[in-house]
């Protein structure tokens, strides 16, 4: 094992290199562009700068299905743009890492300041109905070994694994342990091999059924049961038990950060498979009175928490890409009086 | 004529010609009758013949519309991707495993309307890609809108009064690097084969305008009684020229 200093997304590009990543296909965008750059001069990586983000998503899609493994990075207005591939890669069933570092939106918004309103957008971004495997980390170190389980995860699931960073965590620098993690190898054989037919079309094996509601819904179906079958073995979350208090804090990425400042006063659950959601929070959350979920959002987890729960959640938001310890803790306070 | 071999595959009666290409369960195509795109497909399966093409190294991409159809008609690994994102995919294909033929075909509007902002940066790239366009001048499957290579004056469903805006001059966009490009018609049939089988050998991007008819969401709109008379239309209205740089709006011809 070896030591080194590393920004956050510098550890995504190395850890993709190891995890066997065969083509990246990129557009230049503020605060993931390092991605790029650090990949520019790897010889095991086939590289491609595009004229936009859409034609970013259907390269890899393309290089994924010819045997490459294969990812592309951005943030928020190239997400944006990559959404109706990201169903494409969901409907032909290609593995791919996509990953979003966020910044503040919506449009242009902040572009060198961190947030996390992408959230939903991973999730239920694209039309129709699909169910992504989503992975935040909140370091460095984490954003290394997760890269390796969203390429994995990819493999298994034949799907786009989304990995979230934010502009936070994606230029923080941290020593990370180097260190050698599993990688799941590609069965899905290359293109020029059979006479396979690739749709976004609904279909039956390789025939277009665009008429047929069964059809359909049996593969929705295989596509919901696939997906949480491969999340289970990615059950990644960390929760800090608090006897002396009745309120679970929530928090993920860049803000779970922050929330260790306050763990004498709460208890809390940091999901880091943020999709589909951990089921163990159900039972973590019964121990408590009250659950807060603090986002850099206007709220956005709250409603997928409140949901999974049955019950009331309430919100603290943090607006703007600042994150003011002081300011924080005065909302959690009046949060915590004030329900 | 030679008698024509056949094999028995399950129900299926396989006809062992160029067709060979198609996956014949699925024929015939969903076309309606009149339309082009089956001749666009047998031209594709000749040229591939000529040029000894198999499954082991060939790969077909397709856009959306009723031209995205066809990728799935042939018998070897296929996409069918989002509409206007053939040529970003098929570049994937290509920088990835280089050994692959990769053949797009698609339409005017897949490829130069909603997907024309590729096919510039994919022509400056120079990608060793192939492009087939059925050039049919309108969208069929939605209704018969205006597309990028309607006709000025022409009459579509959303241009009663007559299309005010010039077509896109593709020939311009490929001939600005240098790239191949061809205009053909489905009615010159030999000549939109060599083509085709020119572009597949070309390295670097070729791109093959075939102009197509659509009797059904066109040609009735504009005055024609079948599509037989489109198609002589274009026997009147087009003339090949070999020994030029630059095609008239009215030739048809190879530039490279």
């Amino acid at each position: 094992m070896t030591k080194i200093l590393l920004q956050g997304n510098q550890a995504i590009a190395r850890a993709a290199v190891k995890a066997g990543l065969g083509f990246y296909a990129g557009y230049p965008i503020t605060p993931a562009s390092e991605i790029l750059h650090e990949l520019v001069s790897e010889k095991s990586v086939k590289l491609m700068q595009m004229e936009d983000e859409i034609a970013s998503i259907n390269a890899i899609i393309g290089a994924s299905l010819a045997g490459a493994k294969s990812m592309t990075a951005t943030s928020g207005p190239g997400f944006s743009l990559m959404q109706e591939s990201i169903g494409l890669a969901h409907m032909m069933e290609v593995p791919l890492v996509v990953v979003n570092v966020q910044r503040v939106g919506p449009s242009t918004g902040m572009p060198t300041l961190p947030a996390q309103g992408d959230v939903l957008q991973c999730k239920y971004g694209s039309h129709g109905d699909y169910f992504p495997i989503v992975f935040y980390p909140n370091s460095v170190d984490e954003l290394y070994q997760y890269t390796f389980h969203a390429f994995n995860a990819a493999e298994e699931s034949r799907s786009p694994v989304i990995l979230l960073s934010d502009g936070y965590v994606g230029h923080l620098y941290e020593t990370i342990q180097i260190q050698d993690y599993r990688i799941s190898k590609r069965t899905l054989p290359p293109l020029g091999t059979s006479n396979r037919h690739f749709t976004g079309l609904t279909h039956e094996g390789s025939i277009p059924a665009t008429s047929d509601p069964e059809v359909h819904k049996k593969f929705i179906k295989h596509l919901e049961t696939k997906q949480k079958k491969v999340a289970k073995k990615y059950n990644g979350y960390e929760y800090r038990e608090n006897a002396s208090s009745d309120t679970l804090l929530i928090a993920y990425g860049a803000l779970s950060r922050v929330s260790y400042h306050f763990k004498d006063d709460f208890a809390i659950c940091r999901p880091i498979r943020i999709f589909p959601m951990i089921e163990d929070i159900k039972e973590i959350a019964g121990q408590y009175k009250r659950i807060i979920v603090m986002e850099m959002n206007a709220g956005q987890y709250v409603n997928e928490v409140e949901r999974l729960l049955h019950r009331k959640v309430h919100l603290v938001s943090v607006l703007g890409g600042k994150i003011d310890l002081q300011e924080i803790w005065t909302k959690l306070k009046r949060s915590r009086r004030e329900t | 004529m030679d008698k024509i071999e056949t094999v028995q595959e399950g129900n299926v009666t396989k006809v062992l010609t160029h067709l060979n290409y198609l996956k014949q369960e699925r024929l015939p195509t969903q076309w309606c009758p009149g339309c082009g795109n089956g001749i666009v497909l047998k031209l594709v399966c000749q040229a591939m013949e000529k040029l000894d093409f198999s499954q082991k190294n060939t790969v077909m991409v397709s856009g959306i519309g009723c031209s995205g159809r066809s990728a799935g008609y042939f018998d070897l690994d296929s996409i069918h991707s989002v509409h206007g994102r053939a040529i970003p995919v098929a570049e994937g294909i290509k920088n990835a495993n280089p050994a692959l033929n990769v053949i797009i075909i698609s339409g005017d509007g897949d490829l130069l309307g909603i997907g024309g902002n590729h096919l510039l940066h994919a022509s400056r790239r120079n990608t060793n890609i192939s492009i087939v366009c059925i050039a049919n001048s309108i969208y069929g499957m939605t209704g018969g809108q205006t597309s990028p290579t309607t006709e000025q004056g022409s009459k579509t469903l959303t241009t009663p009064q007559g299309n005010a805006d010039t077509p896109i001059d593709v020939q311009a966009i490929l001939k600005a690097h240098n790239s191949y490009y061809a205009r053909t018609t489905v009615f010159h049939f030999n000549h939109a084969e060599k083509c085709i089988t020119e572009s597949l050998q070309h390295e670097g991007l070729s791109f093959v305008e075939i102009k197509t008819q659509c009797i059904t969401n066109d040609g009735r709109r504009r005055g024609f009684k079948n599509a037989y008379e489109m198609m002589m239309s274009y026997k009147e209205n087009y003339k090949i020229n070999s020994k030029t740089d630059t095609l008239e709006h009215n030739e048809i011809g190879i530039i490279k």
